[in-house]
């Protein structure tokens, strides 16, 4: 069957339209059926769609763009709409003072419980972000001081804007929709740019982000922070729209709807969101027999999403009508970093040990200017955990790293990025949604200040190692050797003063292990400190200037690479025998 | 003689808690994915009980009992469809797929509950008479002895069938490491289906459990899926010892500060409480017994 659905995407006609040309023929078929077609009753639902859609926009930042299945985003949305309802109906307060409380107070919250909740791994933030949801709805039905308890707050008022209060029908309609085209056009703008770019990347590899310069904490706190805000928004619109408010809004379908919306009309979209939010909202009018129970269609619909069409229903009509790719950059390079002579790095008496075991032992080394260093030790010597905890991903239980004259020891991976340390990893990971030159790009979203830019430095580095050519194919399903070379390119494209590489020759054929000779002593001839973890000898030995051997996390042998074959230590540890 | 009450009903609850845990984390360890629906199943158990009840003879002594073998096999069945439309079908996907697809599964078993059944709360039979019985001044529900029996029975019957038959083997090695049991011959795949088999059949067993003193609601399935995550979660992601042992902790914490304050209070505090253990010790109580698959 899978075939079958592949020959019938070949045949799907290829015809390329203008940009935004989907988004322009969606726009004027809801405003012509608002303006035209719907009955009151129609523009109602059309009005909660609106509603919806701002709430599932800031899902997409969160759980879209971020990747964190946030299940607190309807207790945001519950809390802005209490706030509006209760500051409303009980304080008398009116739209100019309750908006912006409804935003704020969501807002804090999420920053309070954003920094400890977000450091959780997925389905631990996902139960977490439940469980305050949980507690919240249960605050809401427990003080009926406050909230009304279950019965709700009635008499909230309706929005004034400007002095005009919106009467209900067309106007209000139009008022939540323009909210909702603020906020998507905030969000779309966000998305596509810098932000979005490294929010995504944190998202498909956090490790990684974090090496590459990137705040993976600051990041994922301003997105939840953000998400927070348009679900506080989407609660009061939500509450003035039906001038009550109880604990309903706090309910679980809320956060199904949302999730629903966000997921069939694809993930991390803005247009998704809108629509996902008119076609759902407008589902259960298709399927009145269920009455109340109309999530059952949800389910399904989610199910259905989640199957067969995984970027939802923005993603098969990218699919239809692919849009034009965008034409490669011309390549820049980057201004030029200055890379002092002499020691770059000096780690000393570093330590790591986990649980029992002492993975790293006491180790000392010096990184000088326009050098290659190898790293040599028998499997599980410690040679990765080393590049781990120089790079910040292993925080070491001793010891100091230090760059020029600071500590680095500990730092996060991105301090350390920032300090001019660039590292590969042993398992190529590239994001798999992305093309080459926007992976290599990600290299430079910390310093440059466009996408743009930081393409055409991408190209660059590319273009340094010969591969320029692979810029704007999809990084899925590159062959292993190409993998390491855009990885290596990512790197580069750090202008790091150090460059570490676990095993950037591992898989490659004899022919490409010289290539990536050659591009080696190119980056160590422009001042660069290269570490080098490698298994195989004949590859590195020729290459490097100096040597390291590791054996159970200590220093083995230390000096130049001549002497490594001749110590009977080395030889001992690489054979098992005794000395 | 309060206590020793409170102890007898904490360790009731917490027998059928761990039933939803235990099959909460076998799932867990053979897919390495997080079924959401897990909840929702303990509800759909319960209400399937109550489905079932007019059909029992009335001369017959033990009604509730006698249901539980349909019930386990029933659930047993919903635990295959489940797996073959919200697991096999994302099993090369990240996680949150899995998890997003069962939030799904989730969502129509508890709609379609409310439905079929509306949204009252509803009993099932008791398992025995549901009478109490006098041990020396100590009154104790019937229902709740048997509670703990049923599930303790199950919970050796898994014993026994993971530890020492042949099946069990296959199904430990599979929940170990997939690909080595794949290349040891164990059809993995299979493997897998009987785990959500018997996960769900667990599930279903708990919520007719439940289902006679607590009730049961379509929408009782959220505060159940929380949980038996928190169960799992204090005891060790991936630990099934630790597992039950969460289970009992929570629901003697429950029924505790039930009896002092007020449930909404108890199940405040038991999510407070979740919280802080996830920020302080997010490996759990006991230690993470899972390791991250690469």
């Amino acid at each position: 069957m899978r075939n079958g659905v592949r020959k019938l995407w070949a045949l799907a006609p290829t015809l390329t339209l203008p940009r935004f040309a989907g988004e322009g023929i969606g726009v004027a078929v809801l405003v012509a059926y608002a303006l035209l077609y719907a009955s009151p009753y129609g523009l109602r639902v059309l009005t909660v769609a609106g509603v919806y859609a701002l709430a599932a926009i800031g899902f997409q930042i969160v759980f879209g763009l971020g990747g964190a299945l946030s299940l607190a985003h309807g207790a945001f949305f519950g809390i802005g709409a209490y706030a509006t309802g209760i500051l409303g109906s009980q304080w008398g307060l009116g739209f100019a003072a309750t908006f912006p409380v409804s935003l704020l107070v969501p807002l804090l919250l999420a920053l309070l419980v954003g920094l400890p909740v977000l450091r959780l791994e997925s389905h631990y933030f996902a139960l977490a972000t439940l469980g305050i949801a949980q507690v919240v709805h249960l605050l809401a039905v427990n003080s009926p001081g406050l909230t009304g308890g279950a019965n709700g707050l009635p008499g909230v008022p309706g929005i004034v804007l400007f002095g005009w209060a919106v009467p209900r029908g067309l106007p209000l309609a139009a008022a939540v929709w323009g909210f909702v085209a603020l906020g998507g056009l905030v969000a779309w703008r966000l998305a596509r740019g810098h932000w979005g770019r490294a929010l995504t990347l944190v998202r498909d590899d956090p490790l990684a982000a974090g090496t590459l310069g990137l705040d993976v904490g600051g990041l994922r706190l301003a997105a939840f922070a953000l998400s927070a805000v348009y679900a506080g928004a989407a609660g009061a619109l939500a509450v003035h729209t039906q001038r009550v408010v109880s604990p309903e809004v706090l309910e679980f379908p809320v956060m199904v709807s949302v999730l629903t919306i966000a997921v069939v009309g694809g993930r991390g979209r803005v247009a998704g969101a809108i629509l996902g939010a008119v076609l759902l909202l407008h589902l259960p009018e298709w399927f009145r027999f269920l009455e109340r129970s109309y999530l059952i269609v949800y389910g399904v619909a989610l199910l259905a999403t989640i199957v067969l069409a995984p970027h939802g229903l923005t993603g098969l009509l990218d699919r239809l009508f692919p849009s034009r790719p965008a034409p490669l950059p011309e390549p820049a390079a980057p201004p030029e970093t200055a890379i002092p002579t002499g020691p770059l790095l000096r780690v000393e008496g570093l330590t790591k040990g986990f649980g029992g075991v002492r993975a790293v032992d006491g180790v000392s080394l010096t990184l000088e200017a326009a050098t290659i260093t190898g790293l040599i030790g028998p499997n599980g010597s410690g040679k990765t955990t080393l590049v781990n905890l120089i790079s910040g991903l292993e925080t070491p239980d001793g010891g100091r790293v230090m760059m020029g004259n600071s500590d680095m020891a500990g730092q996060r991976p991105d301090r350390i990025a920032r300090a001019g340390i660039a590292r590969t990893f042993q398992a190529v990971s590239l994001p798999e949604g992305a093309n080459v030159l926007a992976a290599v790009a990600a290299a430079r979203l910390e310093r440059d200040g466009s996408i743009a830019l930081a393409e055409a430095h991408a190209l660059w580095a590319l273009e340094r190692l010969g591969a320029a050519d692979l810029a704007a194919k999809p990084c899925a399903g590159l062959p292993a050797a190409l993998r390491r070379r855009v990885e290596l390119a990512r790197a580069l494209a750090r202008q790091p003063a150090v460059l570490l590489l676990d095993e950037p020759a591992a898989g490659l054929t004899d022919g490409e292990k010289a290539e990536l000779a050659g591009h080696l002593r190119a980056i160590a001839a422009t001042g660069t400190a290269l570490l080098v973890v490698e298994h195989d000898m004949g590859f590195l030995l020729p290459l490097a200037g100096h040597v390291l051997c590791l054996d159970q996390g200590r220093p083995l042998y230390e000096g130049p690479p001549e002497g490594v074959r001749s110590d009977p230590a080395v030889v001992a540890a690489y054979l098992g025998e005794g000395v | 003689m309060i206590t020793l009450q409170l102890l007898v009903n904490g360790l009731a609850l917490g027998a059928a808690y761990a039933l939803v845990a235990l099959g909460f984390v076998l799932v867990l360890n053979a897919t390495a994915a997080v079924n959401f629906a897990q909840g929702d199943l303990v509800m759909a158990g319960g209400l399937l009980g109550v489905a079932l009840a007019p059909h029992l003879p009335a001369y017959l002594p033990l009604p509730g009992l006698l249901l539980l073998p349909v019930v386990l096999v029933l659930m047993a069945g919903l635990g295959l469809v489940l797996a073959a439309a919200a697991y096999l079908p994302l099993r090369r996907r990240p996680p949150v797929a899995v998890f997003i697809s069962t939030i799904a599964a989730g969502i129509i078993l508890q709609n379609g509950a409310s439905v079929l059944f509306g949204p009252e709360p509803r009993a099932a039979p008791p398992l025995l008479s549901g009478g109490t019985l006098d041990l020396g001044g100590l009154v104790v529900a019937e229902q709740s002895l048997a509670i703990i029996a049923v599930a303790a029975l199950l919970i050796a019957g898994q014993q026994w069938l993971f530890g020492r038959t042949q099946l069990g083997r296959r199904l430990r090695a599979t929940a170990q490491d997939p690909e080595m049991a794949r290349a040891c011959g164990v059809r993995v795949t299979a493997m897998i289906l009987i785990t959500f088999a018997l996960g769900t059949a667990f599930a279903g067993a708990a919520g007719l459990l439940l289902a006679n003193r607590y009730f049961v609601t379509p929408t009782a399935g959220g505060d159940l899926i929380l949980k038996a995550y928190i169960a799992v979660t204090i005891g060790g992601w991936g630990s099934v010892p630790g597992a039950v042992a969460g289970a009992l902790l929570i629901a003697l914490f429950e029924v505790g500060v039930s009896s002092v304050l007020s449930y909404p209070v108890a199940l405040g505090l038991l999510y407070a409480t979740l919280l802080v253990i996830l920020v302080a010790r997010p490996q759990g109580l006991f230690g993470e017994a899972a390791r991250r698959r690469a």
